[in-house]
């Protein structure tokens, strides 16, 4: 028997409905893989970063010893700068400089935080999309997208391996699909093991400067500012204090983010900004808008769109 | 691998070398898996630059080889009115830049410390101060060059927000997902601030643990 029309209609649309969710269920655990690729992998490999014009070469060996982690990352060009961190310690190497700077982390897995672990939070705001297959830095590839509802927020092309979903290639993708930044992978591996030498810095720092960054307080003051015409999604997610560097006194800070993207405005007095014009400044996929609001100095700065960053510094309001 | 290849590699990609050298670099790139990968990686670089689209195996390089192999004509591209490897080989760490952030941030402090600012309207706010508190005197990121006010330190006060804000980010919307394996392994660090209060401790040299 065929069915009839009215029958066939809602089924339709029940398996469209179903369906789609299906596939937006099976691009969130695609993304969920991903965040937990990137932390818990071992791998080593090369890959290109290309931001604003400007591209570098950095080469990079992350290891996970029973969820101890540690990377060390080469610049492959200009200065040859290395980073290595084990654990909570972290060393930069500025072989041109011959300056070593150590530093003590506060959180020494914060690639867990990689991405929202819930994606209901930015879900309304983004569409995900599982798109075709492809192979980057010769291996088997599943393209994800992220795509934003508004132009409020960029989007996201990722290419996440087929074995592991650790991310072999990713764009951040502007409101006309242009590709504001990018990241590729040009050879990778991925082995069980890396051994703890593999970690060890390779450039020889006999001679050179070390210099250690004191320990910063936090500071948990309450601010009296908000943003009052936030695109949708954005909401209020810190309120503080912070110090700053270079700034001898606390500067406002406020954060607002969808569950993926972030901005941060930062308060301070104007007089001790009064060199800091208003207006835009862009830095690859990073806009920041400046303003003057009374006798304070307001800066947004976020990876979205000038539009967004504008329009919540505009709003500002102490309450 | 020396300056004399890097140059080879470059030329070629930019179709820039003689069908001689080319097959005689070709057969290097079989042999040397080191010049092959930077061959790939100088095409991915120059093909991103243009804004090209990247393919696993960019089409520039393997119509270079198929073309050296072949000993035939070699295929032409748009030139680039800047050879890409100029820009390429610029240093990364700009002027005043004296800190570490994450690697792949470093391209984008730069940019800001270059950025140019348009005029904006100011309107006018109720004047409420900010809760006053201890003062706090943070370190400083980045070294300006000179110690005057000027609007070159503007872009450094941005910078260091820059770096506050990249705290509180997702990984994802940092730098993009693989990156954020690179920027969330770096911190900012002091280096020297002679106008700041507290400066960097000289330490003992030590290693990590």
């Amino acid at each position: 028997m065929r069915p009839s029309g009215s029958v066939a209609a809602p089924s339709i649309v029940l398996l469209l409905f179903f369906g789609g969710h299906a596939a937006a269920q099976e691009a969130r655990a695609w993304l969920e893989r991903m965040s937990r690729a990137v932390e818990e992998l071992n791998y080593r490999g090369t890959f290109v970063h290309v931001l604003g014009g400007t591209a570098e070469t950095l080469q990079i060996v992350h290891r996970n010893e029973d969820g101890q982690t540690g990377e060390r990352i080469l610049s492959l060009d200009g200065a040859g700068s290395e980073f290595v961190r084990q654990g909570d310690r972290a060393q930069a190497i500025f072989p041109d400089r011959r300056i070593v700077l150590f530093e003590t982390r506060s959180d020494s897995s914060p690639l867990v935080s990689a991405l929202p672990s819930n994606t209901t939070e930015f879900s309304p705001h983004y569409e995900l999309e599982l798109g075709e297959s492809s192979r980057v830095a010769e291996r088997a590839a599943q393209v994800l997208e992220i795509k934003p509802r508004d132009e409020f927020r960029y989007g996201y092309k990722l290419w996440l391996d087929q074995d592991t979903a650790m991310p072999l290639k990713s764009q951040l993708v502007g409101e006309r699909g242009e590709v504001v930044e990018q990241i590729v992978f040009t050879e990778i591996e991925i082995p069980a093991d890396i051994p703890a030498s593999d970690l060890e810095p390779t450039i020889d720092t006999t001679g050179f400067t070390m210099l250690r960054a004191p320990a910063s307080t936090p500071l948990a003051a309450e601010i009296p500012w908000r943003a009052m015409d936030t695109p949708d999604g954005f909401r209020l997610s810190v309120a503080t204090q912070s110090s700053i560097a270079g700034s001898d006194t606390p500067v406002g800070h406020l954060v607002y983010s969808d569950g993926l993207a972030t901005v941060s405005v930062f308060i301070e007095a104007s007089a001790a900004q009064a060199d800091m014009p208003d207006g835009f400044s862009t830095a690859g996929s990073t806009n920041a808008y400046s303003q003057t609001l009374g006798d304070r100095k307001v800066t947004a700065i976020g990876e979205v769109p000038r539009r967004t960053v504008r329009r919540i510094a505009s709003s500002l309001v102490a309450e | 691998m020396t300056d004399q290849i890097n140059d080879q590699i470059s030329a070629f990609i930019d179709n820039e070398l003689s069908a001689d050298e080319s097959a005689l670099l070709v057969r290097r790139f079989e042999r040397d898996p080191e010049a092959r990968a930077r061959a790939m990686r100088y095409t991915l670089i120059g093909a991103s630059l243009r804004g090209e689209l990247l393919e696993p195996h960019p089409s520039v390089l393997r119509q270079r080889v198929a073309a050296a192999l072949a000993g035939g004509p070699v295929p032409s591209v748009a030139r680039p009115r800047e050879r890409w490897t100029e820009r390429f080989a610029r240093p990364l760490l700009g002027v005043g830049i004296a800190a570490t952030v994450a690697v792949v941030a470093i391209g984008a402090l730069r940019s800001l410390n270059e950025a140019s600012f348009a005029p904006g309207s100011a309107p006018a706010l109720a004047e409420t101060p900010l809760a006053t508190r201890d003062s706090v005197v943070a370190p400083s990121y980045v070294v300006p060059e000179s110690t005057g006010q000027s609007r070159a330190q503007a872009p450094i006060r941005l910078t260091n927000y820059l770096i506050r804000h990249g705290e509180f980010a997702s990984g994802l919307t940092r730098t993009s997902v693989s990156s954020n394996v690179v920027g969330t392994v770096m911190e900012p660090l002091v280096v020297r601030d002679e106008a700041a209060a507290a400066k960097p401790v000289p330490v003992a040299e030590e290693g990590l643990e």
